[in-house]
């Protein structure tokens, strides 16, 4: 299984390389008040809107900014779209799947977290609205 | 009365006599005829006739010199008013004109002896006087003889003690002239020395010239570095733009070569291949960045060093040239000093000089000073004795005193006539000393 994975503080996670749609490193997004915190808001790219989340912020971790080598990760599935902002792009990895736990691979001593873009989605669902983001 | 000798006269009245006698023998001898009686006869009457003259004529001398006689006694008695009548011309008037010489003489002589008394008496009270005066002179002779001793004693101690200073001084004024030659050698030395130090400050800044201007020079690439480093981050950061791009665009060429199956597998391992090259690019670029900036630091604090340096070097050389100044002035200030040590030096021995001369001077002024003492103590003694022979004096005058009214007092025994009496008065005693 071939595997698109970044990074994101300490942890890397991994997103099956058929849901990414493409890298971008244009950072325009527009906010999106009364939303969660780790959505940054939405992100125009050729023709399609996309919400752009935070991954620092939607793990848990605190946010530490953007800076030039930023990148926006645009994933498409079925006919959702999402976009993610991590800290460090690792690139696309063959993992193989004989793994008990298909949520966790193990790539040159690397922990990686399997995370499916429904998860994300539903994740970000779930998150409570707040007026931090007006 | 013509002047007769008792000699004549008795030659005369011997002859008379004899006459007398020849007359009566004559005339017996005539009338009687008889020689015998004759002879006789004019031998009893010129005894009788002899007789009878010898007493006329005794009696006329004895008389005249019992007056004689009374005179001498009442002028012994001091009756000096006697006068002595002369009558006879013969040896007797002269005894009497003799004695009536005498008695004048002697009223003279009393007359005189009165007034020399008198005058002993006045001349005795001006000695007296002066005496007194000559005493009291003597007396403060003595005191100030003793006090000048005094004085010359102090003095020659005062001289004495004052050459032993100032031969201290000498000595004090040689040893400044030696160190005065010794500091003049010295300035000498500090003049070449500050003259050395003047030149070679005057070198030093030259050379600090030429090092600034040398460092101006070497600076100038230094200081042009900075912007030739910008236009090589310019250029890493166009490196390092298309090495993200290179490395977006080869992930989003992987991620086609993913969606194109197995068909794009070769593509993802040229997509990969692309990435990593443009990381590795990324990284040389960010090394050339990190090197860079290292070089902008560098040349920063190079430049800075530079700056520094630069002000440094200029307040160094601002330092020299006032060191070069302070050299001038201090050997303007060092020659000044020498000309001063050497008036001062010059002064000093003039000084000394005039301080021996000086101390010569006061060693002559300590011998006359030595000499006053002794001269002093020399009049002291003379006063002392001249006091004695004052006092000496004034006995003797009082001696001649007493023998003065002595002899007023004999003269009062005598009476004498009224103009001769006519003399001054005796002054009274006055401040016997």
């Amino acid at each position: 299984m071939k595997l698109f994975v970044f990074k994101s503080k300490d942890e890397f996670i991994g997103i099956e390389s058929d849901y990414v749609y493409r890298i971008i490193d244009d950072l325009k997004v527009t906010p999106v008040p009364l939303t969660p915190e780790s959505y940054t808001g939405l992100l125009y790219h050729r023709g399609e809107l996309f919400d752009v989340i935070n991954m620092r912020l939607f793990l848990g971790y605190p946010d530490e900014g953007s800076s030039e080598t930023t990148r926006i990760i645009i994933i498409k599935w079925l006919n959702k779209k999402l976009a993610v902002i991590p800290d460090e792009i690792v690139g696309m990895i063959w993992i193989d799947d004989n793994s008990e736990n298909t949520n966790e691979y193990y790539h040159e001593e690397r922990k990686i977290r399997l995370m499916k873009p429904d998860y994300i989605w539903k994740k970000l669902s779930e998150l409570s609205y707040g007026p931090n983001k007006i | 009365m013509g002047k007769t000798s008792i000699r004549i006269k008795l030659i005369t009245y011997f002859l008379i006599l004899i006459l007398v006698v020849i007359v009566v023998i004559v005339t017996v001898n005539r009338i009687t005829g008889d020689f015998y009686l004759a002879q006789g006869l004019s031998v009893a009457l010129a005894m009788g006739i002899g007789t009878i003259f010898g007493i006329i004529f005794s009696r006329s001398l004895i008389l005249r010199l019992n007056k004689l006689s009374t005179a001498a006694r009442e002028i012994s008695d001091g009756n000096l008013t006697r006068e002595i009548e002369i009558i006879s011309g013969d040896e007797i008037r002269d005894l009497e004109e003799i004695f009536s010489l005498m008695v004048s003489h002697l009223r003279t002589l009393l007359f005189d002896m009165k007034s020399v008394s008198i005058k002993i008496h006045e001349t005795n009270s001006a000695l007296t006087k002066l005496a007194k005066k000559l005493l009291e002179s003597s007396n403060e002779i003595d005191i100030t003889a003793k006090s000048i001793a005094k004085s010359s004693e102090d003095q020659t101690e005062i001289v004495r003690n004052t050459t032993i200073k100032l031969e201290g001084g000498i000595k004090v004024m040689d040893e400044l002239v030696n160190q005065s030659a010794h500091t003049i050698s010295k300035v000498d030395e500090a003049i070449k020395k500050t003259q050395k130090g003047e030149t070679n400050a005057r070198e030093t800044l030259s050379h600090l010239e030429l090092v600034l201007k040398e460092m101006g020079e070497y600076a100038q690439p230094v200081l042009r570095l900075p912007d030739k480093v910008e236009k090589i981050k310019v250029v890493t950061n166009v490196m390092e733009a298309i090495a993200q791009k290179t490395d977006l665009l080869s992930l989003n060429a992987s991620i086609e070569a993913t969606r194109a199956g197995e068909s794009g597998k070769g593509f993802a391992i040229v997509a990969e291949e692309i990435r990593n090259m443009a990381e590795n690019s990324k990284q040389s670029s960010q090394a050339i960045t990190r090197l860079v900036e290292d070089i902008l630091t560098d040349n920063k604090f190079l430049k800075e060093f530079l700056v520094k340096n630069q002000t440094d070097l200029d307040k160094g050389r601002e330092i020299i040239r006032g060191i070069v100044q302070t050299f001038g002035d201090m050997l303007y200030g060092v020659k000044e000093i020498f000309s001063e040590i050497k008036s001062m030096e010059e002064a000093t021995i003039r000084q000394a000089k005039e301080l021996r001369s000086f101390s010569d001077k006061f060693k002559e002024l300590a011998s006359f000073a030595s000499q006053n003492f002794e001269s002093t103590q020399k009049t002291a003694i003379s006063t002392r004795n001249q006091k004695v022979e004052v006092r000496k004096i004034v006995s003797t005058i009082r001696l001649l005193d007493r023998l003065s009214e002595k002899m007023m007092e004999t003269q009062q025994l005598f009476s004498l006539p009224e103009q001769t009496q006519q003399l001054p008065e005796k002054q009274p005693e006055e401040n016997q000393p």
